[in-house]
């Protein structure tokens, strides 16, 4: 069944065929479909996953009991989700639709039920959270959403109330019925903001129109008739919902900023009341300046009337609890809390207490419970919570109380985080766990060498230039004695580290990862992810095990900022430390702020950063380096500028020799417009190109060149009359995908057009009429892949365009985009995909031998490894003796999809967006990360791993063969002397 | 193929018969109990020395007078020797020649096709005529006797050449032979990049 090998043993002999043989043997073996897919032994073990929610919106503990394990989430990006707060584990996690459809508006729990409204008051959903399956959903009329409460009727909660913009309605908690729904009178004018149920046999809807009045309407329970109506003036007001809560006996605690006092008013008040103010600076309170007052209130059981306690909050480090007395129109103030950050309510059994934040120093923070009724602090309650440099502020605080068996509270705390980190703590201060959950998010991401290990680095840098001219002869002779020395110790230690930890059960061995044990495995296998998430929080993981190794917050990170992250200088310029440099761009100043890092340790580098006074448009990173291996980056402003990073002399000296050959390009999708820049020698620089595609037809959407690392093998393809088609490889060449602006199905386009970037000229158009967008695509060597929706056929299709220069080369040695005068042959071809793809990139590794895939993100959240062979224009329809022997597989316009072509098995990645590969050390193996909601890493080998000895390798068998034949050997030509010495004797 | 014996394992010929093709001679033996006559006609008296005679029951034999134990070179026959030798020579150098017929056959029988056996046929195919040409001084002290030496040297080496043309043609046909553009392709560099070019959509 393997003659192959046999082949292979020949072409040896004549390195002639060697390359049309390798690539049959290559696609022989693709064949073998056995060896595809993981076995399952291998699960787990070159993979792995991590499964994230995204930002807390609201949070719930179950039951308060001490026992209870569970803890609900609902995030920013729409999911519903269960963690162990014993582990931190995800317990189950339900991920609705992206955008303002799926938006979790509020999160009720009550008992078993999580009550949930979603998509701007599209539905009400209900959820066991038991096991997280869905009891009933609900869809509400449309409006949007303002408010919703539980609902009880006789002390037990039986319904939950959705108030809209202009609609009220009621629903059975049991099977989500409607009860009754309501118009809201007046609604044009009136803003509806807030509901309110203590228990009664109405319910209170709260509206406002803003510096004019208030309106409370009371509706009757049971059939949702108006009871009452009012209207209170209140020209101070302009929104419920941000200055008013309900405490006490149903009175509507309000803060006015202004005029810095709080207003009181009886809402159940049965004549016409009027709003009773208290000033702030009768109770001794001061606000912050500029600080707009937030009041906190809690409500611990939805048949029951709010507490009459509530925090104040007076300024960013400043709470005060108060108390409103029994005859709702004077309050007294319980305690001052300054400075403390967060505060929070928690309710068990009969008892509420107070949780605070305060900063206690440096390094942590403490969290201490108060007695509601009284202010006063209770004893041994504190817990601290460690506050790290290079994490955020907290930010929210859940905290989940519960009775010891000896009747006082006890309670455990969630601290979410500014970087939307969430931390678990028990009760004596031990963090149980913290999740990252800014990873949800990642933006941009790269991969870096790891060091080399601690002695080998002292090798490398030994016989470095600097150590040389530094040191005579006799100290280098010493260092490098000394240096053998270091060698031999470590390679004992490595020996018995190997005994000690043969002797113990494989279970036992511990392959920790921190920090300082880093360092470069055999083949390069293990590498550094630096992620950049949109919080702006940076996160270094290794990519064996997906453990966090540092983790850097950059505060005052717009929310919308871009990001670039860019590698100046690897791991392989020994003894400086490898450097990336992070370029945040302000999308509303437009001005740009670099961070500059050690990727391996995550420590910033105390290096002068250039000023950047003006908004920066893009950046340039150039292959010359300075004298300290540093590759250069340049900065392009808003007036065409150039800033070099870093600017030594050294490094202007270079520039002003290369300038004449520095280009660069720059894309206004808004203004349709593609445009060329060469460098001057001062650094400004000219417009040597212009393409405008008119906005008003199409817009530009995206632009990709090529891979910078991206190593291309073979300048050729062989034919299959052994002639050699030459690949065009413009390494200035850039895909621009274009959509239009007209979406009718009819007169839809894409339009891919390949330009050089150093002249603008376009070398190819291809437009896809009765096509549509999301486009995602690849640029790769001489190809580009691209799938659109055929808005005709109404399915997904994939193109491919592949350029060649023809049989004859035009300049074999030196590549340059001025002195091209033949356009290539562009070849295309198109194939139908059976589904939709959420991102693509292309496999990509060391020297370009390996065939390529196409890694094809799918919106169920797996990951296709497509080979490239599927995607060749140059499939034949009919198939010819030359064609066979090129091995190019018939045209078939379906593409398929076959599952062993996932490459993540079960292991789905929810929200692909983006995939990132990178070379490994070895020629057959890619790096692969997946990122989206969550992250996946594992490793693909598009041609088999034909340079590592299987898992499976019969090492015994082989040795002990080879052994035999040996002694055999020894034996027989012993055997074969005697016989001849036997001979001649006779 | 004829075969001509200069020597003959039974030096008591040259004795008896004086001509050193005799091939008759074996009829005479007495050896081997198979073909034993009644009586025998011992033209040598024996032989002491050789070991079928041993186990003849013969008793030890003396030597005539005047007998040598070298076989006494005849100088009568020079001239057929001569012919003799330049006959032998020729076939060396025409060896490789004739080869050639059997050679186009077996490359016919073997096909085109790269697998195991067509290739150990033209490695040997190949092989033979270079070794052929390597050990040329071996076969010229071969030839050296011959007054055609250098015609026939010239012959010899002529048709190992042909042979070796003939494996490369196998080979060629075989499509092993380096001799089109993309067996070269391995070996062209990436072209060096003379702009360096970057930028993107403004950020």
């Amino acid at each position: 069944m393997h003659p192959p090998s046999l082949v292979v043993t020949f072409t040896k002999k004549s390195s002639v065929k060697m390359a049309k043989l390798t690539s049959l043997f290559v696609i022989l073996l693709s064949f073998f479909r056995i060896s595809e897919a993981v076995f399952e032994d291998q699960v787990g073990k070159f993979d792995w996953r991590q499964q994230y929610v995204g930002k807390t919106l609201f949070a719930h503990f179950e039951a308060n009991t001490q026992s209870s394990k569970k803890l609900f989430v609902a995030t920013d990006k729409n999911i519903f989700a269960s963690f162990n707060s014993r582990t931190g584990d995800l317990l189950w996690r339900h991920v609705d639709k992206t955008g303002p459809e799926g938006t979790i508006d509020i999160l009720l729990l009550h008992g078993q039920d999580a009550l949930m409204v979603v998509g701007d008051g599209r539905l009400l959903r209900s959820w066991d959270t038991n096991i997280g399956g869905l009891n009933w959903e609900a869809v509400l009329d449309t409006g949007s959403f303002q408010a919703a409460c539980f609902v009880a009727i006789q002390d037990t909660v039986k319904l939950v109330s959705v108030l809209k913009k202009a609609a009220i309605s009621l629903h059975y908690l049991s099977n989500g019925h409607q009860k009754w729904v309501e118009n809201l009178p007046d609604s044009d004018a009136v803003q509806y903001q807030a509901v309110y149920s203590g228990g009664e046999e109405e319910v209170y809807v709260l509206g406002v129109v803003p510096n004019s009045h208030l309106t409370i309407i009371a509706y009757s329970l049971e059939d949702g008739e108006i009871i009452k109506q009012r209207s209170v003036e209140a020209s101070w007001l302009s929104s419920v919902e941000s200055s008013c809560v309900v405490i006490g006996q149903g009175v509507l605690m309000c803060v006015d900023p202004a005029t810095l006092a709080l207003y009181t008013l009886p809402i159940q008040a049965e004549e016409t009341p009027e709003f009773s103010q208290i000033l702030l600076q009768s109770l001794d309170l001061e606000v912050s300046p500029g600080f707009q007052p937030v009041l906190v209130s809690s409500q611990p059981h939805p048949a029951r009337s709010p507490l009459s306690e509530f925090f104040l909050q007076l300024g960013p480090d400043h709470h005060v609890l108060l108390q409103l007395n029994a005859d709702g129109y004077t309050i007294v103030p319980l305690r001052d809390f300054q400075p403390a950050f967060l505060v929070s309510f928690a309710t068990t059994g009969k008892k509420t207490v107070a949780a605070v934040m305060t900063p206690k120093n440096e390094t942590a923070c403490a969290i201490n419970l108060f007695s509601v009724d009284s202010g006063r602090r209770l004893l041994d309650t504190t817990v601290f919570f460690p506050l790290e440099p290079n994490d955020g502020k907290p930010h929210a605080l859940y905290v989940h109380a519960f009775l010891k068996k000896d009747d006082s509270v006890g309670y455990r705390v969630l601290v979410q985080t500014q970087d939307h980190a969430l931390t678990f703590i028990q009760q004596p201060g031990r963090v149980v766990w913290t999740r990252e959950e800014a990873l949800a998010d990642v933006v941009t991401m790269e991969m870096v060498d790891l060091p080399l290990t601690g002695t080998q680095a002292e090798l490398e840098g030994e016989f470095g230039k600097k150590a040389a001219i530094q040191d005579g002869l006799f100290p280098m002779v010493l260092k490098r004695l000394s240096s053998q020395v270091t060698l031999l110790q470590a390679w004992l230690a490595h020996l018995w580290k190997l005994f000690y930890e043969a002797r113990k059960p494989r279970s036992q061995v511990k392959n920790e990862v921190t920090i300082e044990t880093l360092s470069r495995d055999e083949f390069n296998l293990q590498k550094m992810m630096v992620m950049v998430t949109a919080s702006g929080k940076l996160f270094g993981i290794d990519s064996k095990s997906g453990s966090i190794l540092w983790k850097h917050y950059l505060e005052n990170v717009q929310p919308n900022a871009a990001f670039k992250l860019i590698v100046q200088r690897t791991t392989a310029h020994f003894p400086h430390p490898p450097q990336c440099t992070l370029l945040v761009k302000d999308k509303d100043t437009g001005l740009a702020t670099l961070h500059v890092f050690n990727p391996i340790f995550g420590r910033k580098s105390h290096i002068a950063l250039p000023a950047l006074p003006r908004p920066i448009l893009q950046s340039l990173l150039l292959p010359v380096i300075d004298q300290d291996y540093a590759k250069v980056l340049l900065l392009v402003d808003d007036q065409y500028k150039v800033t070099a990073f870093p600017s030594t002399k050294n490094v202007l000296q270079q520039l002003q020799e290369m300038a004449s050959s520095i280009f660069f390009y720059l894309i206004r999708s808004d203004q349709g417009n593609l445009s060329g820049f060469r460098l001057r020698k001062d650094l400004s620089t000219e417009r040597i190109w212009e393409v405008v595609l008119p906005t008003e037809v199409q817009k530009i959407v995206a632009v990709k060149g090529k891979r910078p690392n991206e190593h291309v093998h073979s300048q050729g393809r062989v034919m299959g009359d052994r002639s050699v088609l030459y690949k065009y490889l413009n390494p200035n060449l850039l895909a621009v995908v274009t959509e239009s602006t007209d979406t009718h199905p009819e007169r839809a386009f894409v339009g891919v057009f390949l330009v050089d970037g150093v002249t603008g000229r376009i070398i190819h158009e291809a437009v896809q009429r009765k096509a549509r967008g999301p486009v995602h695509f690849v640029h790769s060597e001489n190809w580009v892949v691209y799938e659109y929706w055929n808005t005709k056929s109404r399915r997904n299709e994939f193109s491919v365009l592949e350029l060649f220069e023809g049989t004859e080369l035009y300049n074999s040695t030196v590549f340059s985009s001025l002195d091209r005068p033949h356009l290539p042959q562009v070849l295309q071809q198109t194939y139908i995909f059976p589904s939709p793809i959420t991102t693509m990139e292309a496999t990509l590794t060391e020297k370009g031998i390996t065939s390529r895939h196409l890694l094809v993100g799918l919106p169920s959240g797996a990951i296709l490894s497509l080979p490239k062979m599927f995607l060749d224009p140059r499939r034949p329809e009919v198939v010819t003796e030359h064609s066979r022997e090129e091995n190019l597989i018939p045209y078939a316009p379906e593409m398929p999809i076959r599952t062993e072509w996932f490459i993540n098995y079960n292991q789905t990645v929810a929200r692909v967006k983006g995939i990132y590969t990178a070379p490994s050390g070895l020629e057959s193996t890619c790096l692969v990360v997946a990122y989206g909601l969550d992250i996946y890493q594992t490793r693909v080998y598009p041609s088999k791993q034909f340079d590592v000895l299987k898992d499976d390798y019969d090492y015994v068998l082989i040795s002990s063969v080879l052994f035999a034949l040996f002694f055999a050997t020894m034996i027989s030509k012993r055997l074969a002397q005697v016989k001849l010495l036997n001979r001649a004797w006779r | 193929m004829k075969r001509h014996h200069y020597e003959t394992d039974h030096p008591e010929f040259y004795v008896a018969m004086a001509t050193p093709g005799g091939q008759g001679g074996g009829a005479l033996s007495t050896r081997g109990g198979a073909r034993r006559m009644k009586w025998a006609l011992e033209l040598t008296l024996g032989n002491a020395r050789g070991r079928g005679d041993r186990q003849s029951n013969q008793g030890v034999v003396m030597y005539p007078i005047g007998y040598s134990d070298k076989p006494v070179p005849d100088t009568s026959i020079q001239e057929s020797d001569k012919n003799l030798v330049e006959k032998r020579c020729w076939d060396v150098a025409l060896g490789p020649l004739k080869q050639i017929p059997m050679n186009l056959f077996i490359m016919y029988m073997s096909g085109n096709t790269i697998s195991i056996f067509p290739i150990m046929m033209v490695c040997m195919m190949a092989w033979r005529p270079i070794q052929a040409l390597m050990s040329m001084s071996a076969t010229f002290k071969l030839l050296e006797n011959s007054n055609q030496q250098w015609l026939q040297g010239l012959v010899y080496s002529v048709g190992n050449l042909l042979g070796s043309a003939l494996a490369i043609y196998k080979c060629q046909s075989m499509g092993l032979l380096p001799t089109h553009s993309s067996d070269w392709l391995a070996f062209i560099e990436p072209p060096v990049r003379m702009e360096i070019m970057g930028g993107g959509m403004v950020l």
